[in-house]
């Protein structure tokens, strides 16, 4: 009913994407933790006013974007949700994780279900650095089954209040490299 | 990204405010996570918008986001004289929040002589229950007929409000009992909605003691003759009646009175106008005033636009106008784009804040397009514009309503 209700008040069913260009892993990333990316698609302002938004969006409680990082996403949105023609789609050549391309399979994990919208390499933003977790299980041979079981079914308590939510629809497999390759962000 | 939400809470205040804020109750911070990418898995302690949706008339309710929750029907689905629950707006800004009534409690706080707590039942039993019929309306409601159409909640010139029947007691008497002391400026409403990550801020805005002291502002737990829906505040809301939809706070737990209005992004970033007016497409001036009333407004609710007749059948025009505060003096009837206006019969008044009906019967005489405009006066003089103020955050926009039909020979 509710797929129904949507598709008939023209808001896709399947999340809304945006446009693939460079910057739109990482706009995406940062943005869908706490709306739907409708409020972007729908959108065509001039730079200042995404520049407003951006603003505001930190005022609401967005955690804070680095100065690349903001300079990456405002061009994005200027570019492809700008009032002037958009240019035509291009690969993201800014993933969401810093050092991984978009070819990279790691990077689209991290896309894909948001860790990056919670978990940067080198610091905290809702929930602990790549870093911090890799250091803290440093030569702990069990620790890669052990998180990727986290990643999977959530958890809370060892960094803190704030749980982080389960990814059920994520494989063993995937869990593992995911959990490996933090581990490996020392 | 440590701090407590208290100490967030305070820092968003401002230093200058004298402020007192409510401790969210801990189970909401500790249910603060979300899994982004699952629209349809409920937070838990939230309601999920398939279950807000059961509340909804799906064939006309169009929904413009998922997360947050927003919604609205168009102009020919308002051709009611009270709107009915299933075709009230929704606007959430954050989650919608599921609780329990029987542990819920209002607190009155800050330039009071005694501060004190209600249950539900408490104010129920303690305070002389009213039924008014109310306008409510998201300031941005019509944002989409500005061009350039600034960002925000796509509402049609129709969409993003209602005028539905509240029952709940008067904020005025609960003030009273409480004492407001004399340097009272501003009083703030907080309810008990969250976001997906801890550090969003909460709704909170203010209004001037006036108008939180005016006999038709409620504490409202029904909604014409039902509790409130889950998304529409349940079990307790303020209702602020013609003014911007979001100084109405759903799932109110906290108000605090206040020696200034409250300092926080969704008054000082949101909710602002310019006072002298930009071009379209200019960012907002510093010199800006908070949006409270609404202006003079009104809307065709028949015929649908679209809609098809012969040459001499009737054409019923009907529609409703409103004013955020006054009254509705006129409404006119333009059948040729503006350039000649007639008088259309009005309905009698109702409730202060209630919309009033008008209606115009029309003949249609020739084939073609027929427009109708509807242009309403309210008791200052102040008439709708042909063309509503652009501001930068898309508010108040009350042009003229049009509607056009077929006449075929």
């Amino acid at each position: 009913m509710l797929l129904a209700a949507l598709a008939a008040a023209g808001v896709s069913a399947a999340q809304a994407e945006l446009v693939s260009g460079p910057g739109a892993g990482l706009t995406t990333a940062r943005c869908v933790i706490c709306h739907d990316l409708e409020h972007i698609v729908r959108s065509r302002l001039s730079r200042g006013e995404w520049e407003d938004v951006l603003a505001n969006m930190l005022k609401r409680g967005m955690p804070p974007l680095s100065a690349d990082e903001s300079r990456v996403v405002l061009e994005y949105l200027v570019s492809y949700y700008g009032r002037g023609a958009a240019p035509p789609p291009a690969p993201d050549t800014h993933a969401a994780a810093p050092g991984a391309s978009a070819a990279d399979p790691i990077g689209a994990l991290l896309n894909t279900h948001a860790c990056n919208g919670c978990h940067a390499i080198e610091r905290k933003l809702v929930g602990p650095a790549f870093r911090e977790v890799a250091a803290k299980y440093a030569g702990d041979g069990a620790a890669a089954a052990r998180l990727a079981a986290k990643i999977r079914n959530g958890g809370v308590g060892a960094w803190g209040d704030v749980p982080m939510p389960p990814n059920a629809s994520l494989s063993q497999a995937d869990a593992l490299a995911l959990a490996g390759w933090v581990l490996a962000r020392k | 990204m440590e701090e407590s939400r208290r100490s967030f809470l305070v820092r968003v205040a401002g230093a200058g405010a004298l402020v007192v804020l409510a401790d969210p109750p801990l189970v909401l911070a500790q249910q603060a996570a979300s899994a982004p990418a699952k629209a349809d898995a409920p937070v838990p302690g939230t309601v999920s918008n398939a279950d807000v949706l059961k509340g909804k008339d799906v064939a006309v309710f169009k929904l413009h986001s998922e997360r947050p929750i927003t919604g609205s029907v168009p102009a020919e689905a308002h051709d009611f004289d009270v709107t009915p629950s299933d075709r009230m707006f929704i606007r959430n800004n954050l989650l919608t929040p599921d609780i329990d009534a029987a542990g819920h409690k209002l607190a009155i706080k800050g330039l009071v002589d005694k501060e004190l707590t209600f249950s539900v039942d408490e104010l129920k039993r303690s305070f002389r229950p009213v039924t008014i019929q109310a306008m409510l309306e998201c300031a941005g409601s019509g944002r989409t007929g500005f061009q350039p159409t600034p960002r925000g909640t796509p509402w049609s010139p129709t969409g993003g409000m209602g005028c539905p029947r509240w029952t709940g007691v008067r904020l005025s008497d609960v003030l009273r009992a409480a004492g407001v002391k004399a340097n009272a400026v501003h009083v703030a409403g907080q309810g008990a909605d969250f976001g997906a990550v801890p550090t969003l801020a909460p709704l909170i805005r203010s209004i001037p003691t006036a108008k939180a002291l005016e006999e038709n502002t409620l504490l409202a737990w029904d909604m014409n003759g039902a509790p409130l829906p889950k998304v529409h505040g349940y079990p307790l809301r303020l209702v602020v009646p013609g003014w911007a939809g979001s100084a109405s706070i759903k799932w109110l737990h906290t108000l605090t009175v206040l020696d200034a209005p409250f300092k926080g992004t969704y008054m000082d970033d949101s909710y602002r106008m310019p006072r002298h007016a930009v071009a379209p497409g200019d960012r907002m001036p510093p010199d800006a005033v908070s949006a409270e009333a609404w202006p003079v407004k009104s809307m065709i609710t028949s015929p649908t636009a679209g809609a098809r007749y012969r040459v001499g059948e009737p054409v019923l025009v009907r529609g409703k106008a409103w004013v955020g505060e006054g009254s509705i003096e006129r409404v006119e009837i333009s059948l040729d784009e503006g350039s000649s206006w007639q008088p259309a019969q009005l309905d009698p008044r109702g409730d202060k804040y209630a919309w009033r009906g008008f209606r115009h019967l029309h003949r249609a005489q020739r084939p073609g397009y027929q427009t109708f405009l509807a242009r309403a006066w309210d008791n200052k003089g102040n008439a709708q514009p042909l063309m509503a103020t652009w501001n930068p955050l898309g508010y108040f926009w009350n042009s003229v309503h049009r509607v056009g039909v077929s006449i075929e020979a």
